[in-house]
């Protein structure tokens, strides 16, 4: 284990962020199941030390760029769970009045600057958010984050090159769960990591960190953010881990080999977590009294996103423009 | 494409062609003005359903048929109206319509002998008449149609009028915004409870004494004429509710959204002129009413109250009245009891009183 | 007032608003060292610095992409596409990303950016350097679409267009750069949305943008020479759009004529005519007829590409033959 440079109350944040991701990820899949969340949703059951592992490294102020599996990043920054599952269900609570949906969580108060839906597309808009922070020398840098698939994309390029000639502090954070939608990563990529195998191609360091240590993410976050924030430029980290659910809806997910599931499970972030901190002495009824809380919170979400009624169907012809309407003509 | 006997009017089941504007093998344009119609007492013109030519007539002039009864046929030609460079554009349309144009008789410059809207707007430029002659105007359609019901007014019934003097000191405390028209009309509903003979109509060699009282209120459409929307059953209505259907109604006359079933059964008739200024009005009665009422101008006047001056809002109420119906005794005293219930009704209560549903 | 061409303009209207604003920044290939390969932007890293002004690798994505990210937290950026074509490069960009961000989020974020890009035909680069794609980026909603045809537009839009805290894409026509005009001296500011009569007649109204704006007033010319008295509107703005003047310029002749570099299906007089017929019905005295280039992608040989977009000529032709 390295040395402890992560303080009790750190480590505890940790904990509770990863919990927080996975029992609403899970709410928001029975909800899906009981066909009170509509359309799509993409779970990052699983992966939450990824997201708890940067959200914690990050200051207030900071940039979350996020895929449409962007619920944990979402979460993880603080934005409120009964704003989370309104949008999923369409209600008038939900972060963005149902206008936006699962796969475009926007908190803006929280940093989170939006979720994208097309792959590779806010690669760029992180990187053009780093530029501002930048030239306003506010200290600011953007973390982004995105799968393994969009290693693949145009887009990709585009935003790696840029950042690292401009210098831009941002992370790019690839969250690599091994698949791209129902394809194994490998059968589509022409190196075996699709995002730390690149970064020599923008004189990047290599850097791949076991996704599913939050410890392991918290500390290269740390390290990566302070370096942007210092000037130090961008960063391309790829955290290895494994997404336990499908890629989206109620995808069985039956394309994953035979005991795949199962090797992975025995590495669950949140079990790994908890062992190391009651091995680093925790009390383990402080721990369950996380849990308790954590599983009220989103009980009581739950409750006030169910009981919110649908958006006020003039909210559709509102905020195209600045000045809260979308006329076009006179 | 059949040309039917329309329905003008919820329970009118019949009506009678009074006159074709086309004669079979005539061509024919959608809109135009086709036959004439009366079903009651409402004359009608109905356009044309399509373009083509009329090929038969089923129904002659003066005979009387059901609603949806085939009428005539036309035979439409998708190219007849193109046959002769006879399309007409909408503008064009709507010129010749707004200044009672024959396209006959303007001649087409455009291409294939179109009638454009430069040869309208040139046409109605050549015949304005020079400043010191005399220029000619076309009656408007409401218009004709108003000078012929006056006339026939004015022939037919011995009109005698009578005035009486108002003091609208008590409608004055309580209308608010409200205009005079509203409690004259409600005055005129309870003073009718009382004279029934005013609120009757002729059928024959009889008077017709309505128990129920169809308001008529004119409505000055300016150059275009005078119209008389109906408010039906007035004397069930409470005064609210009274000056939002008079209101309602002369805003559908002025949008042009009447439709025929609003035009009749009157049984009597309030010629409201207070807003001309004039003293004194003696109105055309609309046979076969046998009386109409004219309001003029309410303005304050010195007025003797017990034995002082005081100034006082007052306007005239005239009625002319049909003398073959009743005579100037009855016609009098209708006219004292209106002036009696305007000067001493309790119009603060009648104001905040309600319909029986509620309105 | 001063001369200057229509290129000098767009350097002006860059200029006073990165001078009046130090949160305007300005992004493209070759548009800072080189003063832009239409040599539209000289001057600005001298008079701005590398900071403001800068030049980026050939990654439309990324500029585009950039801007975005920028305009969302605080600055207010003009990024330059350098052919229109080549937003179909970056149209996710632009059409998914940029247009919908605020509407999907109900209000959290503003993208107060400018991306002005050259349009249009007339210089033989072939049919993937000379498009007018103007009426791409009015069909999707959240853009705003402008396109000036004078160096006094030029200058006067582009600066409401920086100010304006919503995306606007700012067609500037490549054929138009070498042309003259008067241009007011100073802070000069125009307005979105409005369109300029720029000939009054009374037997047509004919409606024009950016390069075919000229080529409207010479056929009006000809055409009064012929009895056909033609009023000229220089639309400026796809959206917002003004209605109201072409509504009551179409009103007072009686007939509609857009003339549009865009190819036929779809393009921005589609609309126009669809709103004037359904809007203006009973005041037209005939069709709403629209020139356009056919649909065809252009041709490359001069004397192909300057009879594919519509020509003097064929206005002239057009509106001749059918004005009866």
């Amino acid at each position: 284990m390295a040395s402890d440079d992560i303080d009790r109350s750190t480590r505890l944040a940790l904990y509770r962020s990863q919990v927080e991701i996975r029992l609403l990820e899970k709410r928001a899949y029975d909800l899906f199941l009981q066909n009170l969340v509509k359309g799509t949703s993409h779970l990052s059951l699983g992966q939450e030390a990824v997201a708890a592992g940067f959200a914690t490294a990050m200051r207030p102020d900071d940039y979350t760029y996020c895929t449409y599996r962007g619920h944990s990043h979402t979460l993880a920054r603080g934005a409120p769970m009964v704003g989370v599952l309104g949008e999923l269900m369409g209600r008038r609570c939900g972060l963005m009045g149902g206008k936006g949906g699962s796969m475009h969580l926007t908190s803006v108060p929280h940093g989170v600057m939006g979720s994208y839906a097309i792959v590779g597309a806010h690669l760029p808009v992180a990187a053009g958010a780093a530029w501002s922070a930048q030239l306003r020398g506010s200290g600011q840098v953007a973390v982004c984050f995105f799968g393994d698939g969009t290693c693949n994309i145009g887009a990709f390029h585009e935003a790696l090159n840029f950042a690292a000639v401009w210098k831009l502090p941002v992370i790019f954070a690839c969250e690599n769960n091994q698949y791209m939608e129902y394809t194994p990563i490998r059968s589509v990529t022409a190196v075996q990591h699709p995002a730390a195998d690149r970064a020599a191609a923008y004189g990047l360091e290599r850097i791949i960190v076991d996704g599913n240590d939050a410890d392991a993410v918290y500390r290269k976050a740390r390290e990566s953010i302070e370096k942007a924030r210092g000037g130090g430029g961008p960063s391309l980290i790829e955290a290895m881990t494994y997404r336990t659910s499908g890629h989206s809806r109620a995808d069985p997910a039956k394309y994953r080999p035979p005991g795949e599931l199962e090797e992975w499970t025995k590495r669950d972030p949140i079990a790994l977590y908890r062992a190391r901190l009651l091995e680093l002495g925790f009390d383990e009824g402080d721990l369950r009294a996380v849990d308790s809380a954590v599983q009220r919170a989103v009980d009581e979400a739950t409750e006030g996103a169910k009981a919110s009624p649908p958006p006020a169907l003039e909210v559709i012809s509102r905020d195209l423009w600045a000045d809260g309407g979308s006329s076009w003509r006179n | 494409m059949d040309v039917v006997m329309p329905q003008l009017g919820e329970t009118v089941k019949e009506g009678t062609v009074t006159a074709w504007h086309k004669k079979p093998g005539e061509k024919v344009l959608a809109g135009e003005r086709l036959f004439e119609v009366t079903t009651d007492k409402v004359d009608t013109e109905v356009p044309a359903p399509a373009s083509g030519v009329l090929a038969q007539i089923f129904v002659a002039e003066g005979d009387t048929v059901p609603v949806g009864a085939r009428l005539a046929l036309i035979e439409e030609e998708a190219g007849a109206a193109a046959a002769e460079g006879s399309r007409l554009s909408p503008v064009v349309r709507k010129l010749l319509d707004e200044h009672g144009l024959d396209p006959a008789q303007i001649r087409g410059t455009g291409a294939e002998g179109r009638i454009t809207r430069r040869d309208v707007l040139e046409r109605l430029e050549r015949h304005k008449a020079p400043a010191d002659e005399p220029r000619r105007m076309a009656l408007s359609k409401i218009r004709k149609r108003t000078a012929e019901q006056m006339a026939l007014s004015w022939r037919t019934i011995p009109h005698v009028l009578q005035a009486v003097e108002v003091d609208f000191h008590a409608v004055d405390q309580a209308r608010g915004a409200l205009t005079y028209l509203p409690f004259v009309a409600v005055a005129v509903c309870k003073a009718l409870a009382e004279f029934p003979a005013v609120n009757a109509t002729f059928e024959g060699d009889s008077l017709l004494l309505h128990p129920r009282v169809n308001l008529g209120i004119a409505v000055d459409l300016g150059a275009e004429g005078l119209i008389v929307p109906v408010v039906k059953d007035a004397a069930q209505k409470k005064l609210p509710e009274l000056a939002r259907a008079i209101q309602a109604l002369a805003e559908k006359a002025r949008a042009s959204r009447l439709v025929p079933d609003d035009l009749t059964e009157a049984t009597y008739t309030i010629s409201n002129s207070g807003r001309f200024g004039t003293l004194l009005t003696a109105p055309i009665i609309n046979p076969p009413q046998v009386a109409i009422l004219s309001t003029d101008a309410v303005v304050k006047k010195p007025v003797v109250v017990g034995d002082a001056v005081v100034v006082r809002p007052v306007g005239v109420l005239a009625q002319s009245f049909d003398h073959r119906a009743f005579d100037g005794a009855y016609s009098a005293a209708f006219l004292r009891r209106l002036k009696q219930i305007l000067e001493s009704e309790n119009w603060s209560a009648a104001l905040a009183s309600r319909d029986a549903e509620g309105a | 007032m001063a001369e200057l061409t229509y290129r000098e303009a767009v350097a002006a209207g860059i200029a006073q608003e990165m001078e009046r604003d130090e949160r305007v920044v300005f992004l493209g290939e070759d548009v800072a060292a080189a003063g832009g390969v239409f040599k539209t932007t000289i001057g600005l890293l001298e008079k701005f610095g590398p900071r403001r002004v800068r030049d980026t690798p050939i990654s439309e994505q990324a500029i585009v992409g950039a801007a975005m990210g920028a305009a969302m937290t605080g600055l207010r950026p003009i990024a330059e596409i350098m052919f229109s074509d080549f937003f179909a490069v970056c149209w996710d960009m632009i059409a998914n990303e940029i247009a919908k961000a605020r509407y999907m989020c109900a209000g959290q974020l503003t993208l107060p950016l400018v991306i002005r890009t050259a349009n249009g035909s007339g210089s033989r680069f072939g049919a993937q350097h000379s498009q007018s794609v103007e009426n791409w980026a009015m069909a999707v909603p959240g853009l705003k679409v402008v396109a000036p045809s004078t160096p006094a537009d030029v200058k006067g839009l582009l600066a409401a267009a920086v100010r304006d805290p919503d995306p606007v894409i700012f067609f500037e026509h490549k054929g138009l750069y070498a042309t003259k005009g008067e241009v007011p001296d100073g802070e000069y500011v125009d307005q979105l949305g409005t369109a300029k009569v720029l000939r009054q007649g009374s037997d047509a109204t004919i409606v024009a943008l950016a390069a075919m704006v000229p080529r409207a007033l010479q056929a009006a010319q000809r055409l009064e020479q012929e009895g056909i008295s033609a009023t000229v509107v220089d639309l400026r703005s796809l959206v917002p759009l003004d209605t109201r003047t072409l509504l009551a310029e179409t009103k007072k002749t009686g007939r509609l004529y857009t003339v549009e570099e865009n190819p036929r299906l779809c393009g921005w007089g589609a609309e126009i005519a669809s709103i004037v017929a359904e809007e203006a019905f009973y005041d037209l005295d005939g069709p709403i007829v629209r020139i356009t280039t056919p649909h065809v992608p252009l041709p490359a040989a001069d004397a192909l590409e300057d009879n594919t977009v519509p020509t003097v000529e064929r206005i002239v032709e057009t509106i001749r033959r059918t004005a009866g």
